[in-house]
């Protein structure tokens, strides 16, 4: 019998819940793929989070800002350079990985609130750089077109199946990557730079070498993710990579857990659920124009603050205090 | 990985349970046609309800559903209630994209009406696979010829004069009405603007100053709107004596941001000042702070009767039911085109018999449409080969009151294509509004 190690184990588990998102994408209506497909994407998202957050301790809120620079870069392969759209993700998580390299060599030195601030300037005016060059194409942006389905599936395979199973794919594959990564001698080194920066330095490891390289590859892992996004919007502009788009996806990974992966699916699922749940919340109770679109902002800060008072480690650690307690 | 087996386990658990949720909360399966069942019918809107262009549009789906619950209390559409599910995209694109999916996933109307918005309404075309899912997108709220390719967009009905039309319209009046005056032409840089480039090229009219494009949301910024005005000056610099002609080609904020920036620069009254049927609602204007006196005299285009016009058959009964039915609005030209568009939606479905289905309805307008009684001072232009509906305009000009009278105290209706078709003058005369404004047409 082969010996099942860790690493073969995670790819046998990644390769059947792959083979259950292919089933269950043929049970369920276009609203559960369409829906599914926008909770893998944020699932990468907040990946990118996690490993840069959670393990390499640097807090960033910019993941926006690298999401939509991924989704430009990929925006523009395919649509101005003609490329067939998987070159697009790719040249999408590749550049924001440039960009997060150079990011990162820039705010290296930098940490806590000071790296935060920083981030938060990018969220905040990156975007609007597409305003200033017409090939960026302003609030109208740049079309993402990955065509339809290959003829081949069939003339009833829907356009939101084929959306899920390029989002789905391109999620399973870079997650199942990261967590490789975060298993390996690298997560180690993440971990010991995360919790004692002296102490790792004082062992060998070259902290701002490996901070960098946290960055770069945070920031790839938000590119697709971003690159994604514009798939199911059919295009990228400004106004889809807001900075309350960073902060979703932040409670996002503070509420399910940000020190480890297992939540992140669950990550995006309440990141999809709700904008949902304001929407019945405000049809039940109606509310003014004002409410409704402030409502699912609102529900993210309460869920943060909520999250972090109670549970900052993720909702795992309320069980087991419980366990203790017995 | 989780090292610990009860986080591991409650993150499983958590997991498993939202995603049960989420999958038991599916919808029970569609009837054959979606949004049709013997009761109701479920038409959607995507237009701005929030935001800069909300102001002026805010009011179309309550002017809609307005009239349609008045059709409602009156038998409705062979016995089937009109429901209009309205969602606010804030004029994004983006937006446009997601509401409109969201109309068609989990709304599951039958059809779209009056869509809004050039950029916003081609991204969700796109977006929403209207055309693969055979939605049909009627009486648009915008005015792109670009919108009229059925290889592009197979389910669209038109029902605005193209802009390339209106610019048409506004050449020949300014060659008849200020002839060897200066002009300059300020368009919003997109297809909306540029469709009236390619018009005002159609019609051989030369400007005198290159165009002034500017990109959705520039003038939001302090300033810009006076940097406008000042290059105008400089034209009157330049041409000493005479009172250019300026053309607004764009949103009624632009429009009223540039008038009063003329306004607080003394110049208003050196220019006279074209603005486009999109910019030109006078009550908007007046709402966002210009001046009466800057507002008299300022040129416009349209294609229906002045929604102050009470001696108008059409704009009364629609006035009686604004007042009936959408209580607290005040009536202006918007919820006339908003109700106008209802009628003509009433009477598609209509024409498209009892057994209702999105095939039906698109053919019913085709072969019927033409016919269909609006508003409108101009025909409607649809057959088997063309999704256009108004196509022409007449000329008019704004008092202090801010009501619109025809430019030189007589109707003029002018008709034309969007390509180099000659501006003609037309001797349409529409139909008879039917009784009390319930079409019993089928």
């Amino acid at each position: 019998m082969l010996k099942l190690t860790p690493s073969k184990k995670r790819l046998l588990l990644f390769i059947i819940f792959g083979w259950i998102l292919l089933v269950l994408s043929n049970q369920v209506g276009d609203l559960k793929l369409y829906q599914g497909s926008f909770v893998a994407t944020y699932a990468l998202a907040i990946t990118s989070i996690i490993l840069l957050t959670g393990y390499s301790g640097q807090l960033s809120l910019g993941q926006s800002a690298l999401m939509a620079v991924g989704a430009y870069a990929g925006a523009l392969t395919i649509f101005n350079a003609g490329f067939h759209p998987v070159i697009g993700l790719l040249v999408a998580a590749l550049v924001a990985g440039v960009f997060g390299l150079l990011l990162g060599l820039i705010v290296a030195r930098l940490s806590g609130p000071y790296l935060a601030g920083t981030t938060l300037a990018l969220a905040v005016s990156l975007p609007t750089l597409a305003n200033q060059f017409p090939i960026l194409g302003a609030e109208e942006g740049v079309a993402f077109d990955v065509g339809s389905a290959p003829a081949r599936f069939g003339e009833d395979f829907s356009q939101y199946k084929w959306y899920f199973w390029i989002a789905s794919l391109a999620a399973l594959i870079m997650v199942w990557f990261i967590a490789n990564l975060l298993t390996s001698r690298y997560g180690r080194t993440y971990k010991a730079l995360r919790d004692n920066p002296v102490a790792a330095e004082l062992s060998g490891i070259n902290v701002g070498q490996v901070k960098v390289g946290a960055f770069a590859i945070s920031s790839g892992v938000a590119g697709l993710s971003g690159a994604l996004l514009a798939i199911l919007i059919s295009g990228v502009s400004p106004s889809a990579f807001p900075l309350s788009l960073s902060f979703s996806l932040l409670t996002g990974a503070v509420v399910t857990g940000v020190y480890s992966l297992k939540g992140v699916i669950l990550g995006g699922l309440v990141l999809v659920a709700i904008p949902e749940i304001a929407d019945s919340l405000v049809s039940r109770i109606g509310g003014s124009e004002g409410f409704t679109t402030s409502l699912p902002g609102f529900l993210v800060s309460a869920l943060l603050i909520l999250a972090v008072v109670f549970a900052p480690n993720g909702p795992g650690s309320l069980i087991k205090r419980k366990h203790h307690k017995k | 990985m989780i090292r610990n087996k009860s986080m591991r386990r409650a993150s499983l658990v958590s997991s498993i349970v939202v995603t049960g949720a989420m999958l038991l909360s599916t919808l029970p399966a569609q009837a054959a046609t979606p949004g049709v069942t013997a009761t109701e019918i479920k038409l959607g809107i995507s237009s701005p309800l929030t935001g800069s262009a909300g102001l002026s549009y805010g009011k179309v789906p309550g002017a809609m559903k307005a009239y349609f619950n008045y059709i409602n209390a009156n038998g409705g559409v062979y016995g089937r209630k009109i429901t209009l599910i309205s969602r606010d995209d804030k004029y994004l694109p983006v937006r446009a994209a997601t509401e409109t999916t969201n109309l068609i996933l989990k709304d599951n109307v039958f059809a779209l009406v009056g869509a809004l918005g050039t950029a916003t309404h081609a991204k969700a075309y796109k977006a929403a696979a209207l055309a693969a899912n055979n939605v049909p997108d009627l009486f648009i709220n915008t005015g792109f010829s670009g919108f009229t390719d059925q290889v592009k967009y197979p389910t669209t009905f038109m029902v605005l004069p193209t802009y390339a039309m209106e610019a048409k319209v506004i050449a020949k009046a300014i060659k008849d009405n200020f002839p060897g005056q200066p002009s300059v032409l300020i368009a919003q840089d997109d297809e909306f603007g540029t469709d009236g480039v390619a018009g005002f090229t159609a019609a051989g009219h030369k400007f005198s100053v290159p165009n002034v494009l500017y990109p959705q949301g520039y003038f939001s910024t302090p300033g810009r709107d006076a940097a406008v005005i000042t290059s105008l000056r400089g034209l009157l610099a330049a041409a000493p004596g005479s009172k250019p002609v300026i053309v607004l080609f764009g949103t009624t904020d632009v429009t009223a941001a540039l008038l009063k920036a003329a306004t607080a620069a003394g110049v208003e009254k050196s220019f006279t000042w074209y603005a486009g049927s999109v910019g030109a609602d006078a009550n908007t204007l007046l709402a966002l702070g210009v001046k009466s006196t800057t507002i008299d005299g300022v040129v416009s285009a349209s294609f229906m009767p002045d929604a102050k016009d009470l001696t108008d058959p059409y704009v009364k009964q629609f006035v009686d039911i604004n007042t009936k039915y959408n209580k607290g609005i005040t009536f202006d030209n918007y919820v006339l085109a908003a109700m106008n568009s209802a009628m003509l939606t009433v009477q598609a479905l209509r024409a498209a018999g009892k057994d209702l289905t999105r095939e039906g309805v698109m053919t019913a307008i085709e072969t019927k449409g033409a016919k269909f009684a609006s508003a409108g001072l101009v025909p409607l232009g649809y057959s088997a080969t063309s999704r256009i509906g108004y196509n022409g305009y007449w000329v008019s000009q704004l008092n202090a009151k801010g009501e619109g009278k025809p430019f030189g105290g007589k109707l003029v209706i002018y008709t034309t294509d969007s390509g180099a078709g000659a501006v003609e003058v037309s001797t349409f005369v529409r139909p008879t509004m039917p009784k009390n404004g319930i079409p019993t047409n089928s």
